[in-house]
């Protein structure tokens, strides 16, 4: 090891060495503003290392490889789980039952996000899916007294268990034939059939890949939630607790997006028309099942899990079409890159929220029903959820709406015109539930009984959230340049 | 000069101040707040002018570009030269008195806070607007002052015909609006790129004088000023737009906005003169504008309704000149216009204020003597707007005559119209000083403006005087007039014109020598006079030609085919939203069936076997 | 080049047959233990195909990821366990389709 790897890792000693001190400080003392005081200075120091190799480019051993656009997803995990920890500090502070270990879970979690974003190895990837999976489950099932989020981690357990397994037994078939778990050459002896030394002839190597592509495939959509592999999402997120919804559907997801990412550009999957295909189909199943499922959902938390599974169908589309436009598919970074890190402040806005609310009642409150009025309870907080709404829903001035407009944009210079009108009714759709939540809002606030004043640092998360998405949808120029330069 | 982007902003943080505060501030930091924030942009106006005029140099600020995409980069970036400073100069100039005037106007209103967020956000509308370099930035201004105009003519909102006004003035500028979108879509399609220089630059390299693509853009473009300026046939929202708050009457309907059409044919000028036909037009449209609102004018019994008929008729002067290729008179009668116009509309406002609301002029009278001040500032105002010798309004108009009539074929017709629209100017114009100042008093006032109105009056007052003399920086904006000067006889007609107005008012409102009521209560007469009380019955026309067919079609649709089209994708939506939720049944093994069924489905797709 | 006695061919039929036998466990059992047991039969299923492409490149990678595997398993069955012990109090049955509350 030399003193660049150590530099490159430093963001992952730090969640290590914070964990650490996490659990000592948890067996000799309980408490939990001070468990929280560690977690916040863990995560800065992490954001800190961060910021210090933000141009670092640097393969470190064959498992991790530290790249600026890595480390920007990065930058961007920590960020929210920084954001993740005061939510949840709001939220546990008048709960029962001991809660200091929340933390350390979501110190795990987020390390295994960053292991996942720069993995460029199997056991990498596997490392970090699964720190963070597990991490995962016990953040589920930790209110255990209630019988929702006991189902929801069971729920998620099993299938995510299932999933991992395909996913291992794919690359596994693919060892099988390449020989290799490193991502850069995990195709490579497809490239020239002749090096295809595996057990049968070229056919069947050809047609193994291909079966292990599917199982790598099947356990990923799953991990993104795409249909038709999407049935835990709503459930999952219902059942937990609301700052680990938004950890789900924003970090979790995230990191995953990002690995998948590389692995399909420096895996160059793209080359295999049949999984382009592929992942088309499963983009236009998500888009139409993720917005029509939504359509009349009363609950935000099931809501945003259904707006999550279009949302990672409008991503595909970048995609799809890398492969038609550039050989090496690197075209699919820049916008996906910027629709992710788009989506992620805007659903974090609003989970939030959630939990901001659920935390001043003690109790998950996540229906329609109790954002009522919200424009008169917290104008402040009501403008936060409204351009998060606003932002999903891809309206200009937002984030969002740069977000989709480049991943039009790319779909019109691939041509793929069936996805983009797939797109455009979809985001169609769309308008109508993130307008429907906006109009609730406005509703009588007598008809709801919950006030709203969340503690100083929630407020201001959500705050600098807001400008964030605010200022990406009017100002995207810098964040374009540093991906782009990037690529 | 690199502090020009802060001249938009500071209006700009303002008014987010006060939306933010949402009326919690008290009224004295709000009025602070308010016209502080304009004095403060226009000090520096005043500053970057200064240095302006000592390296009169064009430049342009880059701040971010917007979006990028291929080879259409708009960007965010100004662009200072001789027309946007004098633009400038005006909007921040004006607007700080308009807004130090309302500070006492809007005194007792329980929404001042409000009213001053819209003020500061449409001062920093209509600056990004004059000082965008590409027409897209512009287009986002033009759209802001818009948006400002329909919140504060239906300021007062409690009343639903402002409502109604606010919508008409919003719907009408759409229509214009909407015709300038389609015709930077058209320029964007043809020479890619919004850049007013470069569009100026590659449309002489690529089109021919009088080609059609130029012809159809510059025409679509005209559009959106014809809205904004309300010019026929887009000119019927004005007058009902009187319906907010007269100083804001004053600064968006009289001194700024509305010039935005001219100001948008001026500073593309270049892209215009590759149309001769859109050019005639224009000139055209301008002096039929003219006198249609001029005859309007002169039949109004409303105080604002005149000022604004006025306007349209002014306007058409700029227009007029615009088509002529007199850019710099018609910035210059823009500039006086906006001194003696916002200066009777503050007066009116001054009226208004002190007279319990009235708006009728034939309630008024008799009030030389007890408001002096407004009734100087009208005598001097309404002098400028006749423009009689050597009051600002006198050069300005002098000026885009004079160019009329050198022009070759169209140019005494034009002329003509020109003159005699001054004439009826002239009349309306004095009609309103002898009926509201002389005569009997019918409503008798019961307060005094106090100084933060009459202070604003009296610095209009001497502008509206000596603003003739001020000389414009424009010479390297827009190329040097080389027509020759009209013939002696025709130069004095244009220069005394007004005069003869003046008396044929003066014998028929205040002397009253001439009895013309007989012969006017004539019924043919009863019926030409109320059709040029109605606009030329405009509205009316619209409303049958537009209005009503439009709501006979939405009514049939409502219940007809093509709505029921609608219902079924919304039925179809919400009939497979029920299909789908009943799929998510909760059961962990329905899920798992999901996921092995997904597996196998992906797999035997990708191997071929499906 | 070919180290192993066994043909590769029939350790991945092997490996898929067991897979495929934990697919169909988790499909058609409703007890929570015996769905674990499922997922644990899935993951060694892939470790077995792991060890089996390992010992057929004579590399030691795939036996790296047979260790990180069975690690996993442990670490999954442990929070699965865990949970089983929370349902069975709380709801005093393993029968997960009981469980099951939230749809729509």
């Amino acid at each position: 090891m030399t003193g660049t790897d150590f530099l490159a890792l430093s963001p992952i000693i730090a969640l290590a060495v914070g964990a650490s001190v996490l659990l000592l400080q948890i067996a000799f003392l309980r408490n939990l503003k001070l468990t929280t005081g560690i977690t916040v200075v863990t995560f800065l120091a992490c954001l800190f290392f961060l910021f210090y190799i933000t141009k670092l480019n640097h393969q470190t051993t064959p498992l991790l490889l530290v790249d600026p656009l890595s480390t920007f997803f990065s930058i961007v995990f920590v960020l929210c789980a920084c954001i993740t920890t005061f939510i949840s500090y709001e939220y546990l502070k008048n709960r029962p039952g001991r809660n200091d270990e929340f933390f350390l879970l979501v110190v795990l979690a987020t390390m295994g996000s960053i292991v996942l974003t720069y993995a460029t190895h199997l056991a990498s990837f596997i490392l970090g899916l699964e720190l963070m999976g597990i991490a995962l489950y016990g953040l589920i099932a930790y209110p255990h007294q209630d019988d929702m989020s006991l189902e929801a981690a069971i729920k998620y357990l099993v299938l995510s268990g299932a999933s991992s397994a395909a996913l291992l037994f794919g690359f596994a078939l693919l060892y099988a034939i390449t020989g290799s778990l490193f991502f850069p050459d995990l195709l490579s002896g497809l490239a020239s059939p002749e090096v295809a030394v595996g057990p049968q002839s070229p056919f069947w190597a050809r047609q193994l890949i291909l079966l292990g592509s599917a199982l790598i495939l099947a356990g990923i959509s799953f991990k993104l939630s795409l249909a038709p592999f999407h049935m835990w999402t709503p459930d999952v997120y219902e059942g937990s607790p609301a700052p680990i919804t938004g950890f789900l559907a924003t970090i979790s997801k995230g990191a995953v997006f990002a690995a998948t990412l590389r692995l399909y550009v420096i895996g160059e999957f793209h080359n295999f028309p049949t999984i382009v295909t592929g992942l088309t189909i499963l983009s236009i199943i998500s888009i139409l099942v993720g917005n029509l499922l939504a359509l009349r959902q009363e609950n935000i938390k099931r809501l945003l899990a259904y707006s999550s599974i279009a949302h990672f169908g409008y991503l595909l589309i970048a995609l799809i079409a890398a492969g038609t436009l550039t050989p090496n598919g690197i075209s699919a970074i820049e916008p996906s890159a910027y629709y992710l890190a788009g989506y992620i402040f805007t659903t974090l806005i609003a989970t939030g929220l959630i939990a901001a609310i659920s935390s001043s009642n003690n109790e998950e409150n996540a229906n329609l029903s109790d954002i009522a009025g919200l424009f008169w309870k917290n104008p402040l907080l009501a403008l936060c959820l409204s351009v998060s709404l606003l932002s999903l829903a891809g309206i200009p001035l937002t984030a969002g709406f740069i977000g989709k407009l480049y991943i039009f944009q790319m779909g019109v210079e691939a041509g793929a015109w069936l996805l983009l009108s797939i797109l455009i009714i979809g985001s169609g759709i769309g308008i109508y539930y993130y307008l429907r939540l906006i109009f609730s809002m406005t509703t009588d606030p007598s008809s709801s009984r919950s006030t709203l004043a969340p503690a100083l640092p929630v407020t201001v998360s959500l705050i600098t959230l807001t400008i964030l998405v605010l200022y990406l949808g009017i100002y995207p120029q810098p964040l374009m340049e540093y991906l782009l330069w990037n690529t | 000069m690199e502090n020009l982007p802060l001249v938009p902003l500071i209006p700009f943080v303002s008014a987010a101040l006060l939306i933010a505060t949402a009326g919690r501030l008290p009224k004295m930091v709000v009025g602070l707040l308010g016209a502080g924030s304009i004095a403060a942009a226009g000090l520096l106006v005043l500053n970057i002018g200064i240095e302006f005029l000592r390296d009169p140099t064009p430049m342009s600020i880059h701040l971010w570009t917007w979006i990028s995409i291929n080879e259409f980069k708009p960007a965010f970036a100004f662009y200072l030269d001789g027309l946007a400073l004098v633009m400038m100069s005006v909007i921040t100039g004006v607007g700080f008195l308009i807004h130090l005037y309302s500070t006492e106007f809007m005194q007792d209103d329980a929404s001042f806070s409000r009213y001053f967020a819209y003020m500061n956000l449409f001062v920093s509308a209509m600056l990004i607007l004059v000082l965008a370099d590409n027409l897209l930035l512009m287009f986002l201004g033009w759209e802001g002052v818009g948006i400002c105009s329909y919140l504060l003519v239906g300021f007062w909102y409690q009343d639903p015909a402002n409502g109604a006004a606010a919508r008409k003035a919003f719907i009408v500028t759409r229509i214009g609006d909407t015709s300038m979108a389609l015709g930077l879509f058209l320029l964007v399609a043809e020479l890619g790129t919004l850049n007013i220089l470069e569009v100026a630059e590659i449309a002489k390299e690529r089109w021919e004088v009088g080609a059609t693509i130029p012809t159809i853009a510059c025409a679509l473009i005209l559009g959106g000023g014809l809205g904004k300026s309300a010019q026929l046939p887009l000119q019927t929202w004005l007058p009902d737009a009187m319906a907010g708050p007269t100083p804001c009457s004053a600064l968006i309907h009289a001194a700024t906005m509305v010039t935005a059409g001219v100001y948008l044919v001026a500073r593309n000028h270049e892209l215009f003169m590759m149309s001769p036909l859109v050019m005639s037009a224009i000139s055209i449209i301008g002096v039929a504008t003219l006198l249609l609102a001029a005859f309007t004018a002169l039949n109004q019994h409303d105080l604002k309704k005149i000022l604004a008929y006025s306007t349209i008729s002014q306007i058409g002067y700029m227009f007029l000149a615009l088509g002529v290729g007199a850019y710099s008179a018609a910035i210059f009668h823009l500039m006086t216009h906006a001194f003696f116009k916002a200066l009777l509309f503050l007066g009116a406002g001054a009226v208004i204020h002190c007279l319990h609301h009235e708006h009728d002029i034939f309630k008024m009278g008799g009030l030389r003597k007890k408001l002096p001040v407004v009734f100087w500032s009208f005598l001097i105002g309404s002098s400028a707007l006749a423009a009689l010798p050597f009051t600002s309004g006198w050069y300005s108009k002098d000026e885009i005559l004079l160019a009329t009539w050198s022009v070759p074929t169209l140019g005494p017709w034009l002329w003509a119209g020109g003159i005699a629209g001054a004439v009826l100017t002239a009349i309306y114009s004095f009609r309103l000083v002898f009926v509201v100042f002389w005569g009997e008093a019918k409503t008798i006032p019961d307060k005094q403006p106090g100084l933060r109105m009459s202070a604003p009056l009296i610095i209009l007052c001497v502008f509206s005087i000596v603003g003739g003399l001020i000389n414009m920086p424009l010479e390297q904006v827009f190329p040097s007039q080389t027509n020759a000067h009209a013939a002696g006889p025709v130069a004095w007609i244009t220069m005394t014109i007004a005069i003869v107005g003046v008396l044929v008012s003066y014998l028929l409102y205040l002397r009253q020598q001439i009895n013309v009521e007989p012969i006017l209560n004539k019924p043919a007469l009863k019926k030409l006079r109320y059709f040029w009380y109605s606009g030329w019955a405009m509205d009316a026309l619209y409303d049958r030609l537009l209005v009503r067919p439009y709501k006979l079609t939405a009514s049939l649709l409502k219940t007809e085919l093509i709505d029921r089209f609608y219902n079924l994708i919304v039925e179809s939506s919400v009939a497979s939203h029920r299909a789908l939720s009943i799929t998510q049944n909760g059961k962990l093994r329905t899920y798992a069936i999901n996921l092995v069924v997904g597996i196998a489905l992906l797999a035997a797709f990708l191997t071929g076997i499906v | 080049m070919n180290p192993l006695i066994i043909p590769l061919s029939h350790v991945l039929m092997l490996a898929a047959l067991l897979f495929t036998a934990g697919l169909l466990g988790l499909l058609i059992r409703r007890n929570v233990i015996f769905i674990l047991m499922s997922l644990e039969v899935m993951l060694n299923a892939a470790a077995l195909a792991f060890v089996g492409a390992s010992a057929h490149w004579g590399q030691t990678d795939g036996q790296i990821i047979l260790l990180l595997i069975l690690t996993i398993a442990a670490a999954e069955v442990a929070v699965g366990l865990g949970l089983v012990l929370q349902i069975q109090r709380r709801f005093k049955t393993l029968d997960l389709d009981v469980v099951s509350r939230m749809r729509g």
